[in-house]
């Protein structure tokens, strides 16, 4: 029975009742860490939660899974076949896999024709090539364009291209009416096509009609995770378009080129798809907070709220990808992966830097059938601090603009601008101030509050290529820990070059690397150390007291 | 009067608009004339962008109120929203590409549909100084300006050359309407408002008479 119990989908469980969540049970009752109960934990707000909660990553995959309760009621509403058809899929599965190995055979020699016995450049210089040229120049038939780590495709159901990551769509075009070809002959016998793994390479295909999301990836990263990412950039369509202009779009027209719409979001689509790879806020869906001295932090938060207006749903803090404060309007809850798309958007643009900008935004996990007015203008030039205000009304850009400048003018009053800088210069801190020796990174996430924090990732992963490896661990952990077939909840991973430890609790995740030498007596002890410390700084790295209107 | 004490104080407020296909340098030219700098970093714009300036134009301080929008296809519904109440309008296209001039009578088509009858436009060619790469001749361009009653000039957002005069040439044509009584600031929907300066001069009697003299010369 208790074995039972463990095996169920831990991950299944909600994560409370703090917030109105999409099909959420009963919370669970007894906690397998004693005292630290959901809404307990380290980090853990005070007083109610600032985001929709989530299971992490599930609730974006669970789709996937066939399990298809986590999903937000206007995307249920929408698309009604897609789950009736779920229930045929796993049907002939035996018959589906001989047919795969075929169709692998054939992508593969299509993806890599003409590679072998040629040297292939490191991955890494690619990479950043690719980032630095723009990829209008890349020619999709070199080497170069093949040995990319990840590429990621979206195209419409007609077939027409719509994004890729390298290489232009035009170029690719024949690609991917392969990749609609294979989508449709399994369609057709009523059937779905999830991913293809062969010769190191996960194709895995996300379908959210009218768009079909394509990844071809070499990384250790798990289908699911993979499928994860691919929701993002679908997500980040949504909150250009809304869900309903979309739909609308190919209703109208099955063959239209969304790329005329799209147009000039290339870059964010890049940037995001950069940012997943560097940044663990998505792996843990989750949002990491800048480290501030509670006093800073509330006197910001309360200048933020009392520069309300009729029209703000959020006013958003945030420097770098960290948040500083997030006032909401009550009763209004943001969900983490809207907040990751706004982060994207800021970090994509320069052109915020200047002026005051007033854009329209779809929040997809909020609503996906309308357009928000957000305004997005930095505090002051030289200081990595945006200002994110969000407002139903689009003819109240002044009124909004009226809003900062009396964020503004109350933070002069408070006089915690100075505190702010000097809290801006360090937006990081060092894991020695942990005072574990052996300890070298570890991502903390509270459940209840869905933050998380991290200190700097410090020697030796000093090298772009040594820090994504070090992120590919933890997803590698991440994936394990949420098998949706076996989760675990305690995994102890001994590497050749660091030794990790994760452990998932119904309160909150935990994710630790130290140094090889170490034992596992030795994790166990710090990671109760490292609990103590988190506990003793918990009001500087979260936000412990979130705002309302 | 100070500095600090002038640049709030105008005698009139317009609005402006800055439209044209993305990649003309809309908000080059917005930079440009705002911190008289080039911005070599540019991103296209998303929605718009707000920026404002008081210029001086034939012993009047006039407030510019600029929206800089974006030019991409997804954000033209948002354009269109701002044709309403805007007194003036910038339409850039890039003189090293056709299908930016191209566009023009498109983008001709939507402001004399949603903008106010009175809206004074003119027409920029920008990126002047790439007359290596020119596409769209002067004389071609100044001809399609003049059938369709627009006021026309080369700029170059990276030089500077031109850019100020732009804004100020389609003010002061603004301002020649105002005094000419073809344009009433008052009437709802006009892109101007009076400024504090005017108000004030509306206000102390003494100033008032020359400032009704010259609103009764309409």
């Amino acid at each position: 029975m208790a074995a039972d119990v463990h095996k169920k989908k831990s991950w299944e469980v909600p994560n409370g009742s703090l917030a109105p969540g999409d099909g959420q049970h009963a919370e669970r009752s007894e906690s397998p860490t004693p005292g630290l109960a959901q809404g307990t934990e380290p980090g853990a707000g005070q007083e109610g939660a600032m985001f929709v909660h989530t299971r992490s990553y599930e609730d974006l995959t669970s789709p996937e899974d066939g399990a298809a309760a986590a999903r937000s009621p206007e995307e249920r509403r929408g698309e009604p076949a897609e789950q009736s058809s779920m229930e045929q899929i796993s049907k002939d599965f035996s018959e589906l896999s001989t047919q795969l190995t075929g169709m692998a055979l054939d992508l593969d020699e299509e993806m890599r024709a003409g590679k072998e016995g040629k040297l292939e450049p490191s991955p890494q210089t690619a990479r950043r090539d690719s980032v630095l040229s723009g990829k209008e120049e890349e020619d999709v038939t070199m080497d170069a364009w093949r040995s990319h780590r990840k590429h990621v495709f979206v195209l419409s159901e007609a077939g027409k291209p719509v994004y890729s990551r390298y290489g232009s769509e035009e170029a690719l075009s024949s690609t991917m009416g392969v990749m609609m070809a294979l989508v449709s002959f399994l369609e057709a016998e009523k059937n779905a096509i999830r991913s293809i793994h062969a010769d190191g390479y996960k194709v895995v295909f996300v379908r959210r009609s009218p768009l079909v999301l394509v990844a071809v990836a070499r990384t250790r990263q798990s289908e699911q995770e993979i499928a994860h990412e691919l929701l993002y950039i679908y997500y980040q369509i949504l909150s250009l378009l809304t869900w309903t202009q979309l739909n609308h779009i190919f209703q109208q027209k099955q063959n239209y080129d969304l790329r005329r719409l799209l147009a000039g979001s290339e870059r964010i689509t890049d940037n995001l798809l950069d940012l997943m790879a560097h940044d663990p806020s998505f792996l843990m869906g989750a949002v990491r907070c800048l480290p501030l001295a509670a006093s800073v932090r509330d006197a910001v938060s309360s200048s933020l709220q009392q520069a309300k207006a009729k029209s703000l749903v959020f006013s958003i803090l945030l420097s770098g990808n960290q948040l500083v404060s997030l006032v909401r309007k009550k009763d209004q809850f943001l969900h983490p992966i809207d907040l990751h798309l706004l982060f994207n958007l800021i970090s994509s643009s320069s052109s915020f830097r200047e002026g005051e900008a007033w854009t329209p935004i779809c929040l997809p996990k909020f609503n996906s059938s309308g357009f928000f007015h957000a305004h997005i203008s930095y505090l002051e030039q030289e200081m990595d601090l945006c200002l994110l205000l969000v407002s139903t009304d689009r003819e109240d850009f002044f009124t909004v603009s009226d809003c900062k400048r009396r964020f503004q003018e109350r933070l002069r009053r408070r006089g915690v601008q100075h505190a702010l800088h000097e809290a801006l210069r360090t937006p990081f801190y060092s894991v020695a101030q942990v005072g574990i020796p052996d300890l070298r990174h570890f991502i903390y996430k509270s459940k209840s509050s869905g933050l998380f924090t991290s200190p700097e990732i410090e020697a030796p992963y000093v090298q772009e290529e040594e820090k994504e490896r070090l992120l590919g661990l933890y997803q590698y952990l991440h994936s394990r820990a949420h098998n949706s077939s076996r989760p675990l909840k305690n995994i102890y991973f001994t590497g050749p070059r660091e030794n990790l430890l994760a452990w998932v609790t119904n309160a909150f995740e935990l994710y630790v690397c130290y140094s090889p030498l170490g034992t596992k007596a030795g994790a166990i002890n710090a990671v109760n150390k490292l609990m103590k410390w988190i506990r003793k700084e918990e009001d500087r790295l979260f936000i412990l007291t979130p705002q309302t209107y | 009067m100070s500095q600090s004490a002038m640049s709030e104080t105008y005698d009139f407020l317009f609005k402006f608009l800055v439209i044209g296909n993305a990649g003309t340098g809309k908000s080059c030219l917005l930079h440009q004339f705002i911190e008289k700098k080039f911005k070599d970093d540019s991103n296209h714009t998303i929605g718009v962008e707000f920026g404002s300036k008081i210029i001086n134009v034939g012993g009047k301080y006039v407030k510019l109120q600029i929206w800089d929008t974006a030019g991409q296809e997804r954000f033209r519904s948002v354009t269109r929203s701002y044709y309403r109440g805007a007194a003036g309008a910038l339409l850039v296209y890039d003189i090293t590409s056709r299908e930016t001039y191209n566009a023009l009578t498109n983008w001709l088509t939507d402001a004399r549909m949603l903008a106010s009858q009175n809206i004074v436009i003119i027409l920029c060619g920008n990126k002047k100084d790439l007359d290596a790469d020119r596409e769209v001749t002067f004389l071609e361009a100044s001809r399609f300006a003049q059938e369709n009653e627009l006021m026309f000039l080369e700029t170059s957002a990276l030089t500077g050359e031109n850019v100020e005069e732009a804004f100020v040439q389609c003010a002061r044509k603004i301002l020649n309407k105002i005094e000419s009584g073809e344009l009433d600031p008052e009437r709802m929907g006009s892109g101007i408002q009076y400024g504090d300066a005017a108000l004030r001069q509306l206000r102390s009697p003494r100033r008032a008479q020359a400032q009704s003299a010259q609103e009764c010369g309409c």
